[in-house]
């Protein structure tokens, strides 16, 4: 059994003549502990797909299951996070670090010895100084942000992460150093994750199965391994070119 | 002599928190159509070097030393005039974000012609779409018609091109072109930049952090790290062997070459692992 699964999902924008197809019976599934990568360009329903796997937005046809079971919000409240590409627009400006990563799991407890232990811990995990914990976001470079982002979506213990281009704002060195972070934090945490991104490379550093989009549909789904050594559908293949 | 001599450049911006070094010593000489691409990351420098070349560094930025020739002309000792003229008859610049730097209230049309009439040249719609036929857009009369906010980025972008190439500048200065676009229309955005300036015979100075793509366009390429251009060569030569230790780390962390079980460090962490803190790019406080 998958952990997150889409089934046939379809999900539409507008009415009448001016309908978009924005995901067209699209099926895919992330596995406990493993990474998916999603491919596309944009306009293929890469976010339209990770929203509908949060539970954000209902599909117009088709099913979402988590655990087996059709995704209700409120059952898997702190199970979920999201990791989206600019942390600037995740974090609250007028929060300090400490209180940004606190967030979602102070909203659920009320040991506030406990929270504050596990922003510590957090904090030693995505390799942040301790004293960056009382500063705000316009205070930190991007990739200081991105990990801050990342310790606040880990510390509910989520058992699935969606990384909407986590790292397509940041430098290619700062890259590097975050999807490293990912790779680590995903060996030592096990969570399974949905990583989208545009940039085949990056998906291919990263992912245990790779999925191709294009045009609101599914064209290819295969491990990473097999992708890389031939993908079948035409599209991958020229992404694959590109690399 | 070299059609851009950037000879040893110092450029500081005077900012609430005391005067920060952008360029500490930048050396960069470039021939008559000539491609090069600077590499570097966010705060190297990059984009005060292509401005500089322009003189047209932000008011609260200036030259704190070392010169800028360009065609032999040092560009700090000229007055304004002087200056309009080198903009205007020998640059050109492609930028960024191309939606931001086009007049949000004015159709595509409207700036093209502004252009075009400037240099004295046909604004007649034939001719303007034409211009845009030029930069590969399909259906130029519905173009012209739009304002900047209905095109999309690789559409905006080719407009943007458009307007830089119909000055035919002897130096074209693209400052990241592709980065707010998308992979397969960053490939076609290149292709264009790079023809067009093939045609015309232009130099091409293209700031970029995609040392892949580099790889597919230019012949030369200068890696700047902290103000200063640390590397410069054949772009064959320092993407398989980089002699500077900057340059090793940046073409290690870059995503089609990263490897699982492989750790890659940053070149900054690198240095203050081995001996205190690097030479900082900060003067004074």
């Amino acid at each position: 059994m998958s952990l997150l699964e889409l089934d046939t999902v379809t999900v539409r924008f507008g009415h009448g003549a001016r309908t978009v197809h924005a995901l067209r019976e699209v099926s895919l599934a992330v596995e406990e502990g493993q990474t998916l990568g999603l491919v596309g360009e944009s306009g293929s329903g890469k976010s339209t797909a990770a929203s509908v796997a949060l539970g954000l937005r209902a599909p117009d046809a088709g099913e979402v299951r988590f655990d087996g079971r059709p995704l209700r919000r409120r059952r898997t409240a702190g199970e979920m996070q999201a990791v989206l590409q600019h942390p600037m627009w995740a974090l609250n400006p007028r929060m300090t670090v400490a209180a940004s990563i606190a967030e979602p799991l102070s909203v659920r407890t009320r040991d506030r010895a406990e929270v504050r232990a596990r922003v510590a811990e957090l904090l030693e995990q995505v390799s942040l100084e301790p004293a960056i914990a009382e500063r705000r976001p316009h205070e930190l470079s991007g990739g200081q942000r991105q990990r801050v982002a990342i310790a606040r979506a880990l510390i509910t213990r989520p058992r699935f992460i969606v990384f909407d281009e986590a790292v397509s704002a940041l430098d290619v060195s700062v890259q590097a150093q975050v999807l490293q972070l990912v790779r680590r934090l995903q060996a030592e945490h096990g969570f399974g994750a949905l990583f989208i991104s545009h940039d085949l490379a990056v998906v291919r550093y990263l992912a245990d199965r790779i999925c191709v989009m294009r045009a609101g549909e599914v064209v290819e789904d295969a491990p990473t391994e097999a992708f890389v050594a031939g993908p079948t559908h035409p599209y991958s293949r020229s992404l694959l070119e590109e690399l | 002599m070299s059609l851009i001599e950037i000879d040893d450049l110092v450029v500081e911006f005077r900012t609430p928190r005391g005067t920060v070094r952008a360029l500490a010593g930048a050396t960069l000489h470039a021939s008559a159509g000539e491609r090069i691409a600077i590499v570097g990351e966010s705060g190297s420098g990059k984009s005060t070097i292509g401005t500089a070349i322009g003189a047209l560094l932000p008011a609260n930025g200036g030259f704190a030393g070392g010169t800028v020739r360009v065609d032999g002309v040092d560009v700090g000792t000229l007055d304004r005039p002087g200056l309009r003229r080198l903009r205007r008859e020998t640059l050109g610049f492609i930028p960024q974000d191309p939606i931001a730097t086009l007049n949000p209230t004015m159709r595509v049309g409207g700036q093209l012609a502004l252009v075009v009439r400037d240099l004295g040249g046909d604004a007649s719609r034939a001719a303007l779409a034409q211009l845009l036929e030029e930069v590969q857009i399909a259906d130029p009369a519905d173009v012209l018609r739009r304002f900047p906010h209905q095109l999309s980025g690789g559409m905006a972008q080719r407009v943007a091109i458009a307007i830089a190439m119909a000055r035919r500048p002897r130096i074209l200065i693209a400052d990241e072109p592709t980065a707010a676009l998308d992979a397969n229309v960053r490939r076609e955005v290149l292709k264009l930049v790079f023809e067009a300036a093939e045609q015309t015979g232009a130099t091409v100075v293209w700031l970029s952090h995609d040392l892949d793509a580099v790889a597919k366009w230019c012949r030369r390429v200068a890696v700047m790290y902290r103000g200063r251009i640390v590397e410069d060569g054949p772009t064959a030569s320092v993407l398989e062997a980089p002699e500077h230790p900057y340059t090793q780390s940046l073409l290690a962390a870059m995503p089609s070459r990263l490897r699982r079980g492989v750790e890659v460090r940053t070149y900054t962490e690198m240095l203050a692992s081995q001996a205190g803190e690097p030479d900082d790019a900060e003067v004074g406080a």
